[in-house]
């Protein structure tokens, strides 16, 4: 155990009713960073967090803080800041007395209390919005309103469930940054619930992904691209496309029986038929079946030994129109066999770099 | 809700029925009660309401209401919090139970407490050692009225603490705000408006209880009748402008009560009350 762990859970098991909830989770933390919890719906990531909070009781298992064992200590009492999925704002409060809440039960001095609401209405921009009504806020706002709620005790640990979700795709771009800025410059550990790859990967220092219950893998941004521990990471990370007969393209042996292949758009090129490249000769056709102009890219359906793969082109490409015929080429993909992914890359790569 | 068209003849001919319906079942019926208890005049009218009977059977009446109201105001909050608030095993079967008074006719609920107070029941001894009196007196109306009226509170209630959640309670929590703070700041302000609007119906109920009421009453006049019991007596004895000055009175108070209600749903929907 490292001395740096703020967050440690330890053999968490959680079931509700028959249920089962939360398998195993192991998950340290270390001092300062910002992690995100990433997994499909029902994986049991709020769970988590509702644990590590104190609003649900782990069957078994040690939830540790700073160091301390805080199973038996109430949420309350565990130096935490919980933004909730739709903020859970005070409806019938204004905005300052949202913020002062913590602050008025801890019997905080009401100069005190408004310095600091002040403070905080200053850090997330929201000034001269005290006397408002939660209803009479944007969602941005409102989302800031809670931000500021969870900070005003001073917790050691910042919570967030899904704090985006519940906001409109270009607000949501903003508040990521803005998120992640204030939460490097007050330096408080935060770990944040998504279901959403993007954000994870723009936000976080780290990600844990969940699967079912079980935590899947925990690293960087990069290190869940490059090495993915499990299939379940391999298919999910990534814009990821699985197929079966990954030895009908050329130059790709099949490496076990049952085992089958995750290929990302990254690892697909597309060239058009007059197009040569240093690897044409080992790449297979097929037709482009849809176009999608993403603005800064341009992305291609493509069919290929009977399977719909997605690849990008550059804008500044010739273009491609829907039913012509290309030649694509596989620099590698993963192969899952059972509980063991490797990665393969197309066998004229070696050959060629031989030659060179 | 959908947009308001114009009314058309098929309309028009539902408007008129409602009307019509409106008028012979509850106009006309209202208007003769009044125009009854004021067919001897005014001297009349004022003698039967000012009768001592009439008058303690009033304050019955405005007693056994207040203590009902109280009660389920009280146990309404309580169990509408829990119902919505926690699960617990026989959740299902508490908020079924709460719903019984309103199935059960009203007479059965007296006869259940004749059966479980008096003198043929097990308990009649201990209370007679220790001098209560439940049936045949103040005490049995007073349960009777709160078992008829105890589902109208936590009914009306049950469905703004559900729709609120338990969020806004959790983050409370978080904060370190104990359970009645956080009824007081966080969950009262929300269910506010409809605890007024349910502690208005339960009034209006628990005013004109009739059934179990007359059960447990004994009909001791000038000592266990309440208004309602008090009309029955009089028109009984042929005293019909009695009976209907009293009448008048009863509905006087209810229509005080709707009058009231609308108030507060006025108020309830006030934008900056009801947030979203
Ligand atoms: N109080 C509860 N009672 C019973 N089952 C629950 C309860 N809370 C969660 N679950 C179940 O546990 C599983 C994990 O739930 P959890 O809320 O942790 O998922 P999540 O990963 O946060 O999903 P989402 O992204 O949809 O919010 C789900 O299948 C859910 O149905
Ligand atoms: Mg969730």
């Amino acid at each position: 155990m490292s001395e740096n762990n703020y967050v440690e859970l330890r053999h968490l098991e959680k079931h509700f009713k028959d249920f089962h909830a939360s398998k195993d989770i192991n998950i340290n933390i270390s001092k300062g960073k910002l992690v995100a919890l990433l997994g499909p719906s029902g994986s049991g990531k709020t769970t988590i967090l509702r644990m590590i909070a104190g609003l649900e009781t782990p069957d078994s298992g040690d939830i540790i803080l700073d160091g301390k064992v805080v199973n038996n200590i109430p949420g309350s009492e565990r130096g935490i800041g919980f933004v909730f999925q739709n903020y859970a704002l005070f409806r019938y409060m204004t905005v300052y007395d949202n913020i002062a809440f913590g602050l008025r039960v801890k019997k905080t001095k009401e100069s005190e209390i408004k310095e600091r609401v002040s403070e905080l209405l200053k850090l997330i921009g929201c000034e001269g919005l005290e006397k408002r009504y939660p209803s009479q806020l944007s969602g941005g706002q409102r989302q800031r309103v809670a931000f500021a709620r969870a900070l005003a005790p001073s917790p050691q640990l910042l919570l967030l469930d899904e704090p985006f979700a519940a906001i409109d795709a270009k607000v949501r771009v903003e508040l990521r940054t803005w998120l992640r800025e204030m939460i490097s410059r007050l330096g408080i550990t935060s770990i944040f619930v998504t279901h959403d790859q993007d954000e994870a990967i723009e936000v976080a220092d780290e990600i844990i992904v969940t699967n079912q219950g079980r935590v899947e893998q925990k690293g960087t941004p990069r290190e869940l691209y490059s090495r993915p521990a499990t299939p379940f990471v391999a298919q999910f990370i990534g814009n990821s496309i699985q197929i079966k007969n990954y030895a009908d393209f050329n130059c790709f042996e099949q490496r076990s029986p049952d085992s089958t292949a995750v290929l990302r758009p990254e690892f697909i090129s597309v060239l058009k038929k007059n197009e040569t490249q240093q690897f044409s000769t080992s790449a297979d056709e097929g037709v482009v079946e849809d176009i999608i102009f993403r603005g800064s890219s341009i992305e291609l359906r493509v069919r290929i030994h009977g399977v719909l793969l997605s690849a990008s082109r550059s804008v500044n490409d010739t273009p491609v129109e829907v039913g012509e015929k290309v030649d694509v080429f596989v620099y590698r993909m993963y192969v899952i066999d059972g509980d063991t992914i490797t990665l393969v890359d197309n066998d004229s790569l070696k050959q060629e770099s031989v030659v060179i | 809700m959908g947009q308001k068209q114009k009314p058309g003849p098929f309309q028009w001919f539902l408007i008129i029925l409602c009307a019509v319906f409106l008028c012979v079942m509850l106009i006309l019926p209202l208007t003769y009660i009044i125009v009854t208890a004021f067919r001897e005049g005014l001297g009349v009218y004022i003698k039967a309401i000012t009768d001592e009977y009439a008058l303690k059977a009033v304050t019955l009446t405005v007693q056994v209401t207040l203590i009902a109201v109280a009660v389920n105001t009280v146990f309404g909050i309580c169990a509408a919090w829990c119902i919505t608030k926690f699960s617990f095993h026989g959740k299902k079967i508490i908020s079924t139970f709460i719903d019984l008074p309103v199935t059960v006719s009203p007479i059965i609920a007296g006869l259940i407490y004749i059966l479980l107070y008096g003198r043929q029941s097990a308990l009649y001894p201990i209370l007679r050692e220790y001098g209560i009196k439940v049936v045949f007196a103040i005490p049995g109306i007073v349960l009777a009225t709160i078992f008829v009226t105890f589902p109208f509170i936590s009914r009306e209630l049950i469905p703004v603490l559900t729709a609120q959640g338990t969020d806004e309670e959790e983050a409370a929590a978080l904060m370190g705000a104990d359970a009645f703070t956080i009824f007081r700041k966080v969950t009262f302000p929300h269910i506010k408006w409809a605890l007024l609007y349910g502690v208005v119906l339960c009034t209006a109920r628990a005013m004109g209880e009739f059934g179990a009421v007359s059960v447990l009453s004994g009909h001791l006049r000038g000592k266990t009748n309440t208004m309602p019991l008090y009309v029955e007596l009089l028109y009984q004895g042929y005293d019909f402008t009695g009976a209907f000055a009293i009448s008048s009175l009863l509905v006087i108070m209810a229509v005080a009560v709707l009058a009231l209600r609308s108030i507060l749903e006025h108020k309830g929907g006030k934008p900056g009350d009801i947030l979203k």
